[in-house]
């Protein structure tokens, strides 16, 4: 593990918007399970110092921005160095890379080596690329064609039936009305 | 018929399908007492209303009385042949079990079969602790290599779909089990659960002998799960092999007594099942295995003609697949099982009448295959009975509103002989309906099939008591809502698809069960002042039917609750006292889940969002997984919209159909997930702001919010399977 070198002193933004980037990055880092402090440490200056000196050539954007920008960069250069040969888009290998940190179990394993291009044990390197070539069963495609079912001619005439009830609402509620009526009618008959 | 693989190849095709002379001569018994027992008590009931000649409604109310009757002695001789199978010298000749020998437990299984679970909304920690204990029961079997599990998703709440995604990795992390256990996700819904098994049939079917079909609240214990597969392969003749889900897990009065009355008198139930419907046996939709080939070649559902609620896709699909396998020749077969095969019920009555609204549609559709051509006879009784088994409700009320009215225009009963005819169809019912559960009672307090020792034995009759008493207050509660379901369904008021309730968080919902149930205290209070109008002794006859419409709201809200008699020892399973080691295995599981602190409820409300936003690894996984699929042309302007609002308002600021855009469309969610962390905390929602800040301290690892810690976590993942 290299020194941890805390100067950091940049030349452009308010030392508020600073500190928000710092408090903003450790939060980031800790969302990738470092529990290592002392290299989240390293990280968070590592990257505020890149993000100082992008800050400089472009004020118009917060430091925070720009940090969580520079973080962005260097997981780019880091996972290109990993899948180097493995042919992945941009956004694929920013996505199935971070994936594939975690499946190897990368953040309790290797944390010292985390976002470090220039030192890239055999072993994390190799697990991390076994993660990714992971996938579901090749499909094997079948048809399941639904075979028409001969309702016979009871069904042909209720279907008639209850297709015409159902397009003529005022229809289906009046013969409601008839049955319900004529029972009550009837029961009144009986009464009477 | 065609036979894969090397342990059928010399075995009898037809191997599974009942000989025809025996199915014929069971057939023939069956119906032959259901028959008699039906003309006998129509006879005697017609002996009594005809005394002073048949009026119009008298022929009416004995229309009614008919179907009714048919179907107390479906009841009662299903469970009379049922207890005379269990209790018989000899084993049953036809019981599948026989099929294995004792080596056959021991030989390896050579079929591939797919254990498939649909879920649509689920509770995600259910359903994937159930899966962990199925995985793990068949580890323990040593015969798990040719199985493979998938979740077969069509969720379509944001939150869950992403829950699920992250408790499949850290599932199959936790397991190893990566290249076994797989999770699919459609974009679309189509078809419901049908469809979505459909969906797999086509993507993977070919590559799987047999297709193990379980339900979000399924468990079933690995050796339950081979030696299906293993009668699968001696009886190349069976298409589909059902077992008997007992419930479990209930923690309401009413889960608990229908848990414990499904636990003593559903074994003599399938058994006489089993014995009359032999090789055309229903399919109830999970817990059971099926043979796969002939399933896609035979069993793809066409939606039936006409509109929803009637017509269009089928609901209750598994009857129908069921008939459409004895069509293709195989036999459709009930395998009795007293443990390994459990399923959860609902919580609640409001919970229960929302089921049956859903089943009582989903039979009624039915009726339009009743005449349809082709079917093997017994699957137009199969039909007819799940037909008759709601319609049955309303022929009853129509009985009780037709006797209310001719007593009220009453004619003089003087013959003997007609009151000797009442006296008896009066002990003939009674018979009926309480002989079956007093003989399966008196069989428990003989041999303890439930509980050995005697003080289980008697709590047993104890509990069975009461639960008599609470299904004979449920009964007519249960009549008037079957009955409007069927007239909605007739009238074409269709249902959604909800996801079910299976569990009660917290207490009882007091105005549900009010605002559901006064009704049937309304009819019950009206019907009371009529009778006492019409007649006294009426209303004396009718009584416990009327007391029970008119305590509907105290009786919903006694049996939804907790209070279960659990603690007086009451209403007791095996499951219970004496919990298999997969069943044991999930409850560990879930209790400690169940100890954990949790975020705010706002944060918790939309957690799966939150992580698939935030967190790096969630959302590696999600965009992954969506990398797979092609994506939808939705405009980008559109989708920055959406993603400015989501960070800016929150996801309260999005439509469903917004997120939906949002969150099947990769560059916009890797997008969203640095927008967030760029973002100054003065452009953030109030919700984003507070996530940041206490998402790290709740997500120790952001994959177990919804599972459990596996004590013995397997070493860090590294497989390369396929």
């Amino acid at each position: 593990m290299e020194a941890v070198n805390i100067q950091f002193a940049p030349e452009t933004g308010s030392e508020e918007e600073w500190n928000e980037a710092y408090a903003r990055l450790a939060d980031y880092f800790r969302s990738y399970q470092l529990h290592n402090r002392i290299r989240r440490t390293q990280l968070i200056l590592e990257t505020l110092r890149r993000a100082a000196v992008a800050h400089k050539a472009d004020p118009t954007r917060t430091p925070t921005a720009h940090s969580i920008e520079q973080a962005r960069l260097m997981m780019r250069e880091w996972l290109a160095a990993i899948y180097s040969d493995m042919n992945l888009s941009e956004s694929q290998l920013e996505a199935a890379g971070r994936l594939g940190f975690h499946l190897s179990g990368g953040p309790a394993r290797w944390p010292n080596f985390f976002l470090d291009k220039n030192n890239l044990p055999e072993d994390m390197r190799e697990a991390m690329r076994a993660a990714i070539r992971t996938s579901g069963p090749s499909m094997s495609i079948s048809k399941m064609t639904p075979r028409d079912i001969d309702l016979g001619i009871v069904s042909d005439v209720a279907e008639d039936t209850f297709d015409r009830l159902g397009r003529h609402p005022i229809l289906r509620y009046s013969i409601l009305i008839g049955i319900v009526g004529g029972v009550l009618g009837y029961l009144y008959f009986l009464l009477a | 018929m065609s036979v894969i693989g090397s342990q059928t190849a010399n075995i009898n095709a037809s191997a599974g399908m009942p000989p025809p002379r025996i199915a014929r001569m069971r057939r023939a018994t069956f119906f032959a007492f259901v028959g008699l027992g039906t003309i006998v008590g129509t006879w005697l009931m017609f002996t009594y209303l005809a005394e002073q000649g048949m009026r119009k409604a008298e022929w009416l109310l004995l229309a009614t009385f008919l179907p009714l009757y048919y179907q107390l002695n479906v009841g009662f001789w299903t469970a009379i042949f049922g207890m005379w199978l269990m209790n018989r010298p000899k084993p049953d000749p036809l019981n599948l079990w026989r099929t294995l020998k004792p080596e056959d437990h021991e030989a390896e299984i050579t079929a591939s079969t797919a254990i498939i679970m649909p879920v649509f909304n689920e509770d995600v920690t259910r359903v994937f602790e159930g899966l962990r204990s199925i995985y793990l029961s068949l580890e323990q079997t040593g015969h798990s290599k040719n199985f493979d599990i998938f979740i077969l998703s069509d969720s379509n709440q944001t939150s869950q779909w992403i829950e699920e995604e992250t408790a499949w990795l850290e599932l199959c992390r936790q397991l190893n089990a990566f290249g076994r256990i797989f999770y699919r996700k459609r974009r679309k819904p189509i078809n419901r659960k049908s469809g979505n098994v459909s969906d797999f049939c086509r993507r993977w079917g070919k590559r799987y002998r047999y297709m193990i079909v379980l339900d979000a609240d399924s468990l079933m214990s690995g050796g339950l799960l081979t030696s299906m597969t293993r009668i699968m392969e001696k009886n190349p003749g069976i298409g589909i092999l059902q077992t008997f889900p007992k419930q479990i897990g209930a923690e309401t009065l009413l889960g608990r007594v229908m848990q414990f009355a499904q636990s003593l008198y559903g074994p003599p139930f399938m058994d006489g099942l089993d014995y009359w419907q032999g090789g055309e046996a229903n399919f109830w939709g999970h817990n059971a295995i099926i043979r796969l080939e002939p399933f896609i070649k035979y069993c793809a559902l066409p939606p039936l003609p006409g509109k929803e609620p009637f017509g269009g896709h089928i609901l209750s699909h598994d009857f129908v697949e069921a008939a459409l396998m004895r069509k293709a020749g195989y036999a459709v077969r009930l395998l009795p099982t007293n443990r390994g095969s459990y399923e959860e019920g609902p919580p609640t009555l409001v919970d229960m009448l929302k089921r049956d609204r859903r089943w009582c549609q989903g039979n009624m559709q039915h009726f339009w295959l009743l005449f349809a051509k082709g079917w093997h006879f017994m699957s137009r009784i199969n039909f007819a009975h799940g037909i008759l088994s709601y319609v049955s409700s309303l022929l009853w009320l129509l009985f009780l509103v037709l006797s209310t009215f001719l007593a009220a225009t009453p004619v003089e009963q003087s013959s003997p002989q007609a009151m000797l005819a009442m006296r008896i169809l009066l002990g003939l019912t009674a018979m009926l309906i309480f002989l079956p559960k007093f003989a399966i009672l008196l069989d428990e307090m003989i041999t303890g099939r439930l509980h050995k020792p005697l003080k289980g034995r008697l709590l047993t009759f104890v509990s069975s008591l009461a639960d008599t008493v609470i299904f004979t207050l449920m009964a007519p509660v249960l009549m008037v809502f079957h009955s409007q379901f069927v007239v909605y369904t007739i009238l074409g008021k269709g249902v959604r698809w909800v996801t079910q309730r299976r569990r009660l968080d917290g207490r009882v919902d007091w105005a549900e069960v009010f605002f559901n149930l006064w009704p049937v205290t309304a009819i019950g209070l009206v019907w009371a002042v009529i009778a006492w109008m019409v007649s006294h002794s009426l209303l004396l006859w009718i009584s416990p039917i009327l007391c029970a419409l008119i305590l509907a709201i105290p009786m919903g809200i006694l049996i939804s609750g907790k209070r279960s008699g659990q603690r007086l020892g009451l209403f007791l399973t095996p499951e219970e006292t004496e919990p298999p080691g997969v069943l044991a295995t999930m409850n560990s599981s879930l209790a400690e889940i169940k100890g954990r602190i949790h975020l705010p409820a706002e944060l918790e409300k939309h957690h799966g969002l939150l992580q698939v936003c935030l967190d790096p690894y969630v959302n590696g996984l999600h965009v992954s997984l969506l990398r797979r699929r092609k994506s939808i042309n939705v405009s980008r302007t559109y989708l920055d919209q959406i993603a400015d609002r989501l960070v800016r308002q929150g996801p309260n600021a999005l439509t469903p159909q917004e997120m939906k855009a949002m969150i099947h469309d990769t560059e916009i969610m890797t997008d969203v997930h640095y927008r967030l962390w760029s973002a100054r905390e003065s452009d953030l929602a109030p919700f984003w702001a507070t996530a940041i800040r206490q998402y790290n301290l709740a997500a120790s690892n952001p994959f177990t919010h919804t599972l459990a810690q596996s004590p013995d976590l397997p070493a860090p993942f590294s497989s390369g399977a396929d």
